[in-house]
């Protein structure tokens, strides 16, 4: 009985800072440094079972459970928005359990957790971008063995990745794969970005924030150092092109930032606004300061 | 027996007397290879060399070894005893027992090629035949897609495959058609030697002429040397400069290919030979 109050005092003593055990964390690290120093190679790790299902960011979590400090300010979206259900309950999950600071401001954050989409503000040095990886690995669906694709990626032989770039052409004239789009880290590993849209992907080139990716279900974690040279691939004569919905955002007239396309009545109507809630509102403020 | 005997031991040394004046520019030679399948004997001590531009035939029946020391020879299986040597592009000479992976797997998609029996083996079944003949390109670093289609579209020409099939997926085509495929894209790297095993089994005999045909020509006009694994001696026949005969991992007899045809010395040649059914 005595026990029991104690713990309803300390709400969050009856977990270790940020869920995870320190010896569970130590290893993460050092899979996270291992990665940091071969950019694009997927690192094993013994990923741990999390209180929720595979498929909603055990990886991410993971990851940033490894990474976070006490004083870290913490940002989580999904598909770019703060406000949706993976993105509440991964933030409230670390206010919980690490009873650390949040925020939706891009620019205020030193670490943002990610499901399919890189922030639209441009990232700054010290920062961290954790992604949420379902198939860490960019040959999967060509080649399903496995001992063959670390083979593959041993011996950089990768002509059948490019093998599905030219079915595309092929296909529909223009590559059509639009996310999760295969990029080469530091010019050496082909690699997944998970599946942020391709319109991100320039992003990755050379940013100044260090990017990790964990899958959970796959035990798998990658990272890219920042300023690192991230090349989407593609042919000479069907260059890389980043692709967006050419509208603009009903909400905020933005025209440069990734959109989502939204039914908007039963007859089909429809409309786009940004998926970066964060950017949306920061635009929509500089527009009524602009109108003042 | 005695005359049987002796006739083979001169062939033998006939064999070996040519094997010295060749090894000046040989292209491929394997010196003593065995295979062992724990007790069982895959192949024991096979020595074979191929010149630029030959073709060789490696008959046998089922179980005698021929596919084993097919694999053994292109890199699939690791050999036992024996060495395997490539005079390379650049006239270096490479072993293959001795030589790292990745440089092995180089030189199986650049310099060699092999043709597998089931084309469902050799092909991606779900992609293009555009893409199939394409990927040895990319794999050696082709990145323009109109040079890649381009070659693509050549190739299907040159097997007999209507260029609009281009964007079709092999599981589309006949037997045939794929086993052309499979050809196109083997050959479309102008690899230096070739692999076939058993390239026209499970194929009618009208289809199996076309190929055969188509082949002859091919490796004749791109001057690519082959070795061609059959049960078949009207394809070794048709296709060989020389041919080596095997039984229970062993080869019996070698020679040219119309010498060990028309007056085969051992006892099993002289029975596969006399069981061709005559039309």
């Amino acid at each position: 009985m005595n026990e029991m109050s104690k713990n309803e005092n300390l709400d969050i003593q009856i977990y270790n800072f940020a869920y995870l055990d320190e010896n569970t964390k130590r290893m993460i690290r050092r899979a996270l440094l291992k990665a940091l120093c071969i950019p694009g190679y997927q690192v094993p790790f013994s990923s741990r079972e999390m209180p929720m299902p595979y498929g909603w960011g055990t990886g991410g979590i993971q990851v940033t459970s490894a990474c976070l400090i006490p004083k870290d300010i913490l940002k989580v979206i999904d598909q770019g928005a703060d406000d949706t259900t993976n993105a509440v309950s991964i933030r409230k999950f670390f206010q919980k359990t690490a009873n650390v600071a949040v925020t939706e401001k891009t620019s205020d954050a030193s670490l943002i957790q990610t499901r399919h989409r890189i922030p639209e503000t441009k990232l700054k040095e010290k920062q961290i971008l954790v992604y949420q990886v379902p198939i860490p690995e960019p040959l999967r669906f060509l080649e399903p063995r496995e001992t063959e694709t670390r083979k593959m990626h041993a011996l950089s032989e990768y002509g059948l990745m490019y093998v599905k770039l030219y079915e595309d052409i092929a296909k529909h004239g223009h590559i059509e794969t639009a996310y999760a789009y295969p990029v080469k880290t530091n010019g050496n590993y082909v690699t997944d970005p998970s599946p942020i849209p391709k319109f991100d992907n320039p992003k990755m080139n050379n940013s100044p924030a260090i990017q990790l990716f964990g899958a959970g279900r796959e035990q798998r974690i990658y990272a890219i150092p920042p300023y690192t040279n991230v090349k989407s691939l593609d042919f000479e004569d069907y260059p890389f092109e980043a692709m967006k919905a050419n509208f603009k955002c009903s909400i905020c007239g933005s025209s440069d930032s990734y959109l989502d396309e939204i039914i908007v009545s039963d007859d089909g109507k429809r409309s786009y606004i940004c998926s970066d809630t964060d950017y949306c509102k920061e635009q929509t403020k500089l527009n009524s300061k602009k109108e003042d | 027996m005695f005359r049987h005997r002796l006739l083979q031991r001169t062939n033998q040394i006939k064999f070996k007397k040519r094997r010295l004046i060749m090894k000046q520019n040989f292209l491929f030679q394997a010196s003593n290879i065995s295979k062992y399948y724990g007790q069982n004997i895959g192949c024991k001590n096979v020595s074979l060399d191929i010149n630029p531009g030959e073709v060789l035939g490696i008959v046998g029946e089922s179980g005698s070894g021929k596919s084993t020391l097919l694999n053994c020879i292109y890199g699939n299986l690791e050999v036992d005893e024996g060495d395997i040597f490539l005079n390379d592009k650049s006239k270096t000479i490479l072993n293959f027992t001795k030589i790292s992976e990745p440089k092995l797997r180089l030189i199986q998609r650049s310099d060699l090629a092999f043709v597998h029996q089931n084309p469902r083996d050799g092909l991606r079944m779900n992609i293009s035949a555009g893409g199939n003949i394409g990927e040895r390109l990319m794999a050696i670093g082709h990145r323009n897609y109109g040079e890649i289609r381009e070659i693509a579209a050549n190739w299907l020409e040159k097997v007999e495959i209507d260029v609009s099939r281009i964007d079709d997926k092999p599981s589309t085509f006949s037997g045939g058609m794929q086993q052309r495929l499979q050809i196109a894209r083997n050959l479309v790297t102008r690899p230096r030697l070739i692999f076939m095993d058993e390239p026209t089994g499970g194929l009618d005999v009208s289809v199996q002429a076309k190929i055969l045909d188509l082949l002859r020509n091919l490796v004749r006009e791109l001057g690519i040397a082959a070795v061609i694994v059959t049960h078949d001696l009207a394809v070794v026949r048709l296709l060989a400069d020389r041919i080596i005969v095997m039984q229970n991992g062993n080869v019996i007899e070698a020679g040219l290919c119309d010498q060990v045809l028309d007056d085969p010395q051992h006892k099993y040649s002289q029975l596969l030979v006399s069981s061709v059914l005559q039309v």
